[in-house]
């Protein structure tokens, strides 16, 4: 699964600890993210300039067809991080689809630094990335039928396929939504309607259209019918020309990749803060590294959603308090504690 | 069981026999749909005005078990000790039903719910006020089937308490339970739009 920011903050650490060590340190760390991607980052005492990074991760692989290596583009792509310290190791350590070589003694000083430690960490989000970059130029343009290509459809994850299909002027990305909970799929349906309504608006016109449907797109007809059960919907982006261009393309891709864990990310939001329990949900997504939405439920409205539910409450118990009968003082105490209720008013056997 | 009135949007049906002032609803009101307000307020003043004849609660001990003193609404042992229930409607998915006893009333509310997005908000608000029933002392546990959530008031309330200052309570939480969903409902769009600039951003 994708996620929001492109960092791994916990690789990110590992490196930076290496990086500042003072003296050398041996370190063999096993990371694993998401469930389906693991880092091994080893260091030994004896070669002190080096540290090898190991990656294992999903790939996007086209429908039935899966990827089993990276191709060439990822390869260079991985390279161009920065060409004076990341080496490719070939072959690839045993489990891993990638392993490079870090030369410490390399990494400028300064704020470059952060800078090129940072792009590091950034190497699964790089292979991600260029694996659709590579996708949305090799869609076969010979297999058309009327001036529109048979969609591809890319699998990261097994429930969370998403369908590329280019046609004469643009390129449409469309997700079919599916969610486990009748809960989950209410409250995303409310949020892909906001987004309709958002993109539709003139202000996010250089942003690509997107649009929700209940039913399949016209341009999915003939797809497995599986594929298409869906019980949130689809929702359609259409690409033009101009939002591919220079280095708009990475962040549209990035942003395709992501388009899921966005929606998800805001259902079990939603969710989270089930009342009482928002503490801990904050708490929990707090840790997750998702800082970009991070910022997001910074939002005021968030928090007014939060607080919404203990005010309620707390309302409800100050209708007590509303209750100013002079002299009544004592009484009114005696009834603003009753949670004694077993105690004091309760049933109990007649002596 | 009769009906007592009847407008488009309001139907009372009571027992005379069983309670002592009856729900104070004119037979000529003419309400629109449109008119929202207005049938609130009378559904509130029905409701009000039902719970005052209602809350006339005596202890009683329990006629099958000896030494015991439990709500008769909830247990229905004695059939002579049961007021017939009271069902006030303010629409379809509005309603009210007042059970009352000797010694206890229950009171279960529908809580209006225009479409799904308000139904689980209704529905996960109200399941995190019934898991802290005991701060609220008349509130039950589980609703009664078909309601989303009941009160239980019992005459040992009723004596520590002041009656209409129980029923004004019961009144404001129906009265703030529609504005707390709307406000829910418009928090959790609120938000939704916000996610979606956040996500259309990154396009840019």
């Amino acid at each position: 699964m994708a996620c929001f920011e492109r960092a791994s903050p916990s690789l990110k650490k590992i490196l930076l600890q290496l990086y500042r060590a003072d003296k050398p340190i041996e370190i063999d760390h096993h990371l694993h993210e998401f469930g389906s991607v693991e880092y091994h980052v080893q260091s030994s005492l004896s070669d002190p300039q080096h540290a090898y990074l190991s990656i294992s991760t999903p790939l996007l692989s086209q429908g039935d067809l899966l990827s089993y290596g990276l191709s060439h583009y990822s390869m260079e792509m991985v390279k161009a991080i920065s060409l004076d310290v990341v080496e490719i190791v070939q072959p690839a350590k045993e489990g891993y689809q990638l392993t490079l070589r870090l030369n410490l003694s390399k990494i400028p000083r300064g704020k470059d630094s952060m800078k090129v430690i940072s792009e590091i960490s950034m190497v699964q989000a790089t292979i991600l990335s260029s694996q659709l970059k590579e996708m949305l130029w090799t869609v076969n343009s010979e297999d058309t039928f009327q001036g529109m290509c048979k969609p591809i459809k890319l699998v990261y994850h097994p429930r969370e396929t998403f369908y590329v299909i280019k046609q004469p002027l643009k390129i449409a990305a469309v997700f079919p939504m599916r969610f486990k909970e009748h809960s989950d799929v209410i409250i995303a349906t409310a949020f892909l309607q906001e987004l309709t309504d958002v993109g539709s608006s003139k202000k996010w016109a250089k942003v690509p259209p997107c649009c929700w449907a209940p039913i399949p797109p016209p341009e999915l007809r003939g797809e497995p019918f599986e594929d298409l059960s869906t019980n949130g919907g689809f929702v359609t982006f259409d690409i033009y020309p101009r939002h591919i261009e220079g280095k708009r393309l990475d962040k549209t891709v990035w942003s395709l990749l992501n388009f899921y864990a966005y929606v998800k990310y805001h259902v079990k939001t939603l969710q989270g803060p089930n009342l009482g329990e928002d503490e801990q949900t904050e708490k929990v997504q707090g840790n997750a590294r998702c800082s970009c939405v991070g910022k997001s439920v910074q939002l005021p409205k968030f928090k007014m959603l939060k607080r919404k539910y203990g005010d309620f409450t707390r309302k409800i118990k100050k209708l007590r308090f509303r209750i100013k009968i002079h002299g009544f003082r004592r009484f009114r105490q005696r009834w603003l504690t009753i949670p004694k209720f077993s105690s004091s008013m309760g049933y109990t056997k007649l002596d | 069981m009769r009906t007592l009135a009847t407008t488009p949007h309001l139907k009372v049906t009571a027992s005379l026999n069983s309670l002592h002032r009856t729900p104070c609803l004119t037979n000529n009101t003419t309400q629109t749909d449109d008119d929202g307000s207005n049938t609130l307020r009378l559904y509130l003043a029905c409701i009000r005005n039902t719970l005052d004849a209602a809350l006339c609660l005596q202890n009683f001990p329990c006629q099958e078990v000896e030494r015991h003193n439990k709500p008769e609404v909830e247990l229905k042992t004695s059939p002579e000790l049961l007021l017939n229930p009271i069902l006030i409607c303010r629409n379809e998915a509005e309603k009210c039903l007042i059970e009352t006893s000797i010694n206890s009333l229950r009171i279960s509310l529908k809580v209006k719910q225009a479409d799904e997005l308000e139904n689980i908000l209704t529905k996960k608000f109200l399941r995190f006020l019934s898991m802290r029933a005991e701060a609220f002392q008349v509130l039950r546990r589980k609703p009664v089937q078909g309601y989303d959530i009941s009160f239980l008031i019992t005459n040992y309330h009723c004596e520590e308490m002041q009656k209409h200052k129980l029923i004004d309570f019961i009144v404001q939480f129906m009265e703030d339970i529609d504005k707390e969903i709307s406000e829910l409902k418009m928090s959790v769009n609120t938000r939704g739009r916000l996610v979606a600039t956040e996500f259309l951003k990154q396009f840019v």
